[in-house]
């Protein structure tokens, strides 16, 4: 291997690369905690990952029970809390839970061979109040269907960054995901957007140019 | 910072905006649009009330309200005793929890030696040299908490090799497997009669035929496939097939166009000399820029300068090496400056798979043909 890349892969060994190690023990430190009974520090791990929780849910899920999936994934996650055997590994485990509820909301809602056709067409989300809709929503909605059929690797990291506003390294630290992989997906689903909304559709403020 | 609209899908990654990546730099107008836009469906921050939680690991003989009953009390320290003694008897009998992999029926009867999980039982254990089988009815799922979870799809059989802390090693002698795995990179690896998959932080399915050939697809982040000094970097959208005897073919985009696609299967594992040469033709001449994935990986696989420096010349049009990287050095297939160019197509760095490589070596050979 190149002599460029040794220092890379000593931190690789010492698992620096993929997050931040206060934000692992610290982590580590509210789960042990939690286990222990303390409600608050099951409160703050839920401030600290609800967002990301929520953005793998909305990926997969209609927009209207998407809150009470994040409620189950994290009552779930509690009661589970004393299996988790690496504490550092919350985020993961936690998105695994909420992919996993994703995937039973779908078994239980239709038969398999529908989920790709559902596109998250719910009436409920939007179809009663259609006429009052303004057209920003009606638009929001659109845009986050273009976002939604994008392929898996996209769309989560696409949901976290333009609607729960998670910044890359933030999506990093909180699925477990390395830097690069978030980087690279961030990027060609945005490209993959792009394609889908069309040249005038994702951008046309008057008067605004793209970079 | 070019995050515009006229992008198009091939061009490189780097440089293109820290505004999406992390919020630094000039705000694209294109993206804060987004932004407001989707931001509505965000989630709105308020916590639901979580219930009580009951300490883990925690003895308590006598709760305050028992000690105001002392008999109650006293009958409770016998049974304790009981119990423990009971316990202390019965060990030889009572096997130890095994290190392995929790087993949760999806659907049908899937079976662990030839004990079915009927769903009756809860969560049953696949512990080290155990083997799990579903019918074509069947489908499990296996969590391991540390680790990840694995759907298992109708028809599978596979095998639980290894559950250390540092190695966790399954062998699928056929099926498919759905994998999303958390544990850290190079940890997690499965045999297959054709190829040695080494997760390097990702998800993906995995499927095995009766002749023992097998197909990876990654979904998110980055899978290694390794035969025999043979490898292959699969990243997400990617998917590469391999062969008993042969290992892995050459990786490709899943949205590369048909014929390149089908030249490169026959280039892979079908073709005579000659046919090798006409097939390589018909993939660099479909390849767009995207496909750098599979003429890098091709530098390594094809016969003779010949057919290298072909593959060369196209590659260098979609992605020119970097300075220090020369046409003699890759032709030789210098492996660090194929890891460097390889660096600048825009995937994750290639240290990550040469660290965990390293503690592979020796151990990529699947187990079928050891």
């Amino acid at each position: 291997m190149a002599t460029r890349s040794g220092d890379r892969v000593d931190l690789l060994a010492a698992g620096l690369e993929r997050r931040p190690v206060t934000e692992v023990s610290e982590d580590a430190m509210l789960v042990d905690d939690a286990r222990n009974g303390d409600r608050a520090a099951f409160g703050r791990l839920y401030y600290r990952y609800a967002r990301m929780v929520h953005g793998v849910l909305l990926a997969k899920v209609p927009v209207c029970h998407v809150d009470d999936l994040v409620q189950d994934v994290f009552l779930l996650a509690l009661r589970r809390l004393s299996t988790l055997r690496e504490s550092g590994s919350f985020g993961a485990w936690l998105a695994a839970i909420a992919r996993n509820l994703a995937n039973d909301y779908h078994r239980r809602s239709v038969p398999e061979d529908q989920l790709e056709d559902d596109a998250f067409d719910n009436d409920i989300e939007r179809g009663n109040s259609g006429n009052i809709m303004g057209a920003q929503q009606s638009q929001a909605f659109a845009v986050l269907d273009a976002v939604r059929s994008l392929p898996d690797a996209y769309r989560e990291i696409l949901i976290l960054r333009l609607v729960e506003g998670m910044t890359g390294p933030e999506i990093a630290a909180r699925t477990g995901l390395t830097h690069g992989s978030v980087r690279v997906n961030l990027h060609r689903g945005m490209q993959q957007l792009r394609a889908k909304l069309g040249p005038n559709t994702s951008n046309n403020q008057p008067g605004q140019e793209t970079q | 910072m070019d995050t515009g609209n006229n992008r198009t899908e091939d061009q490189p990654l780097a440089g293109s905006g820290d505004y999406l990546w992390d919020r630094s730099g000039e705000p694209n107008p294109e993206i804060q649009k987004l932004e407001g836009l989707l931001g509505s469906f965000r989630h709105d921050g308020l916590a639901p009330m979580f219930p009580e939680i009951v300490p883990d690991r925690r003895w308590i003989f006598f709760p305050r309200r028992m000690r105001r009953f002392p008999f109650l009390a006293a009958a409770a320290a016998v049974v304790a005793i009981a119990v423990v003694a009971f316990l202390v008897n019965a060990k030889k009998t009572v096997p130890a929890i095994v290190a392995g992999w929790d087993v949760s029926r999806v659907a049908g009867t899937p079976r662990i030696g030839p004990k079915m999980i009927s769903g009756k039982e809860g969560t049953s254990r696949l512990g080290v040299g155990q083997i799990l089988e579903t019918d074509s009815e069947s489908r499990a799922r296996l969590q391991a908490d540390d680790t990840g979870q694995i759907e298992v799809d109708p028809g599978t059989r596979l095998r639980l090799l290894t559950m250390g802390a540092g190695l966790k090693r399954i062998a699928l002698d056929r099926g498919t497997i759905h994998t999303y795995i958390w544990a850290p990179a190079g940890q997690f690896v499965v045999d297959t009669p054709s190829a040695l998959t080494v997760d390097l932080g990702c998800a993906y399915t995995l499927q095995v035929d009766d002749t023992g050939a097998g197909l990876v697809r990654t979904s998110l982040g980055w899978v290694g496939f390794k035969l025999n000094g043979r490898e292959a970097f699969i990243p997400a959208g990617a998917a590469c097939a391999t062969r008993p005897k042969v290992g892995p073919g050459t990786p490709y985009f899943e949205d590369a166009s048909a014929e390149f696609r089908a030249a490169l299967a026959r280039f892979d594992f079908e073709d005579t000399p000659q046919q090798r040469t006409e097939d390589l033709a018909i993939v660099l001449s479909e390849a767009r820029k995207r496909d750098a994935l599979t003429l890098w990986h091709l530098l390594a696989r094809v016969e003779g300068e010949g057919q290298r420096i072909l593959v060369y010349d196209r590659l260098r049009e979609f992605v020119p090496p970097p300075a220090t990287v020369t046409e003699e050095g890759i032709l030789r297939l210098d492996q660090p400056m194929l890891d460097l160019w390889w660096n600048k197509l825009g995937f994750d760095d290639i240290s990550v798979w040469r660290h965990w490589e390293r503690s592979w070596s020796g151990a990529a050979t699947p187990a079928r043909e050891k």
